[in-house]
């Protein structure tokens, strides 16, 4: 080691050098931050995309009664993430003449619930919180933002198909999802 | 060993960390009102142990994660303990949390210590979103309905809704991406920021010091925290662990049946500890409710946060701060009420549930009602008037009920007046109305509510019935026929509103409308009369009254409801149809299938591995099979042309299909709820339909079924088959234990004379 001749202004450099020292140190920790953090981040702000089931048959359209909902059950092989499995899933069929149906989601349009059919009042209701819809679908009470999602389906030698959706809960929108 | 431990301590701070942790006075001494604190961390201590247990059988996925935590509990040792502790003991957390802040704010002890307030609030926050995120984890209707719905109203927050559910689920739906991450949340992110608040909380108590006594003379008294102030904790401590055994024991949680959609059977309800704001959201209708989403638990959170920055009197004696204390019961008690309302509150599907019970009555009284009283019904219907009002007996409690004598006597402009102003008729000083002004309603509305309630109170003259319809069978007839309905099994073949079997036509809504009485009555009685290829058995057995009644109730089914008239049911084929006119020995035996699969059929379903919920099973089995096996299954239904000449009783069930091992016992009797079963005799009227088979109830219901019918018969489906110490058992030992403590530290006490 030597000897310094100027103390004082080495003081100052070192000074100097030591405020720079921590400077670097806050610009790397940041650069990691950010090259880690932004790639990071995105990995958990991802929404699954969700593959539209290609028509299901769900039923036959002369098991049904004019002007009386049916709850449709079907099965269905869907890839859930990287899940793939057998479920069942339900729809409502709502006949109006021997060769036209509505189809509704199940799914409450409120916040996603599966609602019911009251044959009483001829409206369907929802268990959760209380929303409740005209057989058209249309809001008549609750918290519902809008009415019930209907589903494109057609009608094949007297099959019912559905092309199964899920659209945003609590909006007023139907957004697909 | 001394050498040791002095060589350990030389090198490693220990006395130092012991003295941060311990070494601090309290001013005014030690109170047993201190103690909740440490009974937290002794809780937080608990929860992390039985949940690192946990999660040795436990995997989150949504296939498994339901029988993972079945299987813990029903068949490893001890497991039943881990998973009821782990249950009650973050119950405990919630109500300790919530009673520790209560405390320090009768204390006035953030006016000491405002930035140790802070970090609680956090605390507080951090144990609530702990709380959410578990009990999804289970992936049983509880959990996934709580998730579900919990995550949906975090999606309604304006502007960071959206983004904040698609964090929490990995996409829009709730599935296997939305366990994995209510998972990785409960246990990886929430419970370590826990453990980092706890240790701030404390930190902060080094420098601004603990509270203590308020009183002044008291507080020139300081006693030690360590050991006067732990030994108080410890016993608080272990009276909070008592407790938690002795309800793992005698309260363990029931199963709640696995996650399905499909089973509208099941009514959601959030967990106790956020029914206040389930019941606050209800307060924002329609368009508010995003408002109210963002808004309400903020408005709490705010409270909390501007205590110590509103409250700058020094004062901490309680008896001398009315304000805060008043403050303080209207926030507490605010809280205590929405959830008390919640709870109670019927949950909306028993709305239908009870009308149900009388659709005769209805059905018997609709055509004589006006068309304003009808609109008006519809508008108070609609209009939420049902989530306060009783009617008859269906709606909520908040307000009076509105049938009978309530409305006796009041004018139309008293009752206009109410529903728009109903403070009107609520003096100053006087008892005061939470009601709404429904001012939102049109001149025609409020007439047509106005007349429906006048009709409730029986002084508005009925309109004259529109028709000359023959005489009318009075509401008790129909009532009547129902029961011979209900008690002939008829429900196992023909749906009356949407409920009962497939085999026939269902027979509410517009199938029987333009039969005459005589029509049914040999319909009844002569099937073939009408139909010569028709399966219907020949109700031979019922006496002329019965017929009656029973051509009564049917007739009422049609009432009222002005639908088309649908083409009639001969021709019409249902599925289940179909297989009853397949319906023959070699049918059960499914010719063409090929043996392999025919081999894999004859197996058990997946229900049978799962454990049910009784409960629902019970809500099930009312709705899907008690019209054949009879009220709990007690059997005695005919069924004409069989061997036994009456279904089988489930209850108690053939010894056969008995079993008292509850897995043996439900996979043999889930063969034939999936597969179905044909009795034997020439011609049996009913048959065991295939439910599994034919998907009329999934597999998760059918498990439910099972719970239900072992129940009946004795057996518990989640019965602990490897309890390592029975419960009971195990709750003795420990009650001893806790005796003996107590009996030999009083005994020392005594003896040595320790104060």
């Amino acid at each position: 080691m030597q000897t310094n001749p100027l103390p004082e202004k080495n003081e100052q450099s070192m000074a100097e050098r030591r405020s720079f020292l921590k400077w670097m140190i806050g610009v790397l920790s940041a650069m990691i931050g950010l090259v880690m953090g932004i790639p990071y981040i995105r990995t958990v702000i991802n929404s699954a995309p969700l593959r539209k089931l290609s028509y299901v048959e769900v039923g036959d359209i002369n098991s049904l009664s004019i002007g009386q909902p049916q709850d449709l059950k079907f099965q269905a092989r869907v890839t859930d993430a990287y899940l793939r499995q057998e479920v069942t899933r339900s729809v409502w069929a709502i006949k109006h003449s021997p060769d036209e149906v509505t189809i509704f989601s199940p799914i409450c349009t409120h916040l996603g619930c599966h609602y019911k059919w009251n044959p009483q009042s001829r409206h369907f209701e929802c268990p959760c919180h209380g929303s409740v819809f005209t057989i058209d679908g249309k809001v008549i009470g609750g918290p519902a933002p809008r009415p019930l999602d209907t589903l494109p389906h057609k009608i094949e030698n007297g099959k019912i198909y559905v092309e199964w959706e899920r659209f945003q809960v609590g909006i007023s929108e139907k957004v697909r999802v | 060993m001394k050498w040791l431990w002095k060589w350990f301590t030389d090198r490693w701070p220990y006395y130092q960390l012991r003295d941060l942790f311990l070494k601090e006075d309290i001013p005014g001494g030690a109170s047993f009102a201190y103690t909740l604190g440490t009974s937290l961390i002794t809780i937080f201590i608990l929860q992390a142990v039985s949940g690192v247990l946990q999660l040795f059988y436990y995997v989150p996925t949504v296939d498994h994660a339901y029988d993972s935590v079945s299987y813990l509990r029903t068949e490893v040792p001890f497991g039943w303990l881990v998973h009821n502790m782990h249950y009650w003991g973050a119950q405990a957390m919630v109500l300790l949390v919530a009673l520790h802040m209560m405390r320090v704010y009768i204390w006035g002890s953030y006016k000491k210590t405002p930035l140790t307030w802070f970090f609680g609030i956090g605390l507080v926050l951090t144990v609530m979103a702990i709380s959410f995120t578990g009990a999804p984890l289970i992936w049983d209707q509880a959990g996934y309905w709580a998730g579900e719905v919990g995550s949906s109203i975090a999606g309604e927050v304006p502007v960071v809704g959206n983004l904040m559910k698609i964090i929490l689920r990995g996409g829009q739906e709730m599935g296997q991406l939305a366990l994995s991450r209510f998972f990785v949340f409960h246990i990886g992110i929430f419970v370590p920021l826990l453990a980092l608040l706890i240790g701030a909380h404390m930190a902060s108590f080094r420098t601004s010091g603990v509270g203590g006594s308020w009183d002044e003379e008291k507080r020139r008294l300081p006693g030690p925290l360590w050991p006067d102030q732990i030994f108080k904790d410890m016993v608080t401590a272990s009276v909070v662990f008592f407790c938690l055994i002795t309800l793992s024991v005698f309260s363990p949680v029931p199963f709640a049946g696995s996650a399905d959609t499909l089973n509208i059977s099941y009514v959601p309800k959030p967990e106790w500890n956020f029914l206040f704001v389930y019941q606050a959201l209800k307060y924002f209708p329609g368009p508010l409710e995003p408002i109210g989403a963002a808004g309400i638990p903020a408005v709490f959170v705010l409270l909390l946060i501007i205590v110590p920055l509103v409250d700058r009197n020094p004062e901490r004696n309680p008896f001398r701060r009315p304000v805060a204390m008043a403050c303080l019961v209207v926030y507490a008690g605010g809280v205590l009420a929405l959830t008390i309302i919640g709870y109670l509150s019927p949950g909306f599907a028993q709305i239908p549930a009870t009308k149900e019970t009388k659709p005769a009555e209805q059905a018997a009284v609709a055509p004589q009602v006006s068309p304003e009283v009808k609109k008006g019904e519809e508008l108070f219907r609609s209009s939420g008037c049902l989530n306060c009002h009783k009617v008859h007996g269906e709606g909520g409690s908040v307000g009076p009920e509105l049938a009978g004598p309530t409305l006796k006597g009041k004018d139309r402009q008293w009752l206009m007046e109410q529903i728009t102003n109903s403070r009107a008729h609520f003096p100053k000083g006087g008892p005061t109305t939470s009601m709404t002004a429904f001012t939102n309603l049109s001149k025609e509305q409020l007439d047509d509510i106005v007349s429906y309630l006048m009709s409730l109170a029986g002084s508005a003259v009925a309109a004259e019935t529109p028709s000359g319809v023959e005489k009318k069978p009075s509401a008790e007839e129909i009532d009547k026929g129902k029961q011979v309905f209900q008690a002939n099994g008829c429900s196992g073949c023909h749906k009356v509103n949407g409920q009962g079997g497939s085999i026939g036509p269902e027979l509410s809504g517009g199938t029987l409308i333009g039969k005459s009485r005589q029509w049914l009555a040999d319909q009844v009685t002569n099937p073939k009369s009408h139909n010569p290829n028709s399966i219907m058995p020949a109700f031979t057995n019922l006496s002329k009254d019965q017929l009656g009644n029973l051509v009564s109730y049917l007739m009422s089914l049609t009432g009222g409801t002005g639908m088309q008239q649908v083409p009639a049911p001969k021709g019409r084929k249902t599925q289940g149809q179909e297989e009853k006119a397949a319906a023959s020995p070699e049918a059960t035996s499914s010719p063409g299938v090929p043996s392999e699969e025919k081999a894999l059929e004859e197996l058990a379903g997946k229900a049978a591995f799962i454990i049910g919920s009784a409960e629902n099973g019970a809500d099930l089995f009312k709705e899907q099979c008690a019209s054949c096996h009879g009220a709990d299954g007690k059997g005695g239904i005919p069924n004409p042309g069989s061997d036994d000449g009456t279904v089988p009783p489930l209850n108690p069930i053939d010894r056969a299909l008995y079993n008292a091992d509850p897995k043996v016992f439900a996979a043999t009797i889930d063969k034939i709820i999936q597969h179905g079963s044909m009795p034997s005799g020439p011609h049996p009227a009913l048959h065991m339909p295939a439910w599994g088979d034919t998907r009329s109830l999934t597999q998760e219901e059918i498990s439910n079924l099972e719970a239900y019918i072992m129940k009946l018969n004795g057996v518990d489906r989640g019965e602990i088959l490897n309890p390592g110490i029975r419960p009971q058992t195990f709750f003795f030992i420990v009650a001893g234990l806790y005796l003996l403590v107590i009996l030999i530290q009083g005994g020392i006490r005594i003896k040595k004379k320790i104060p």
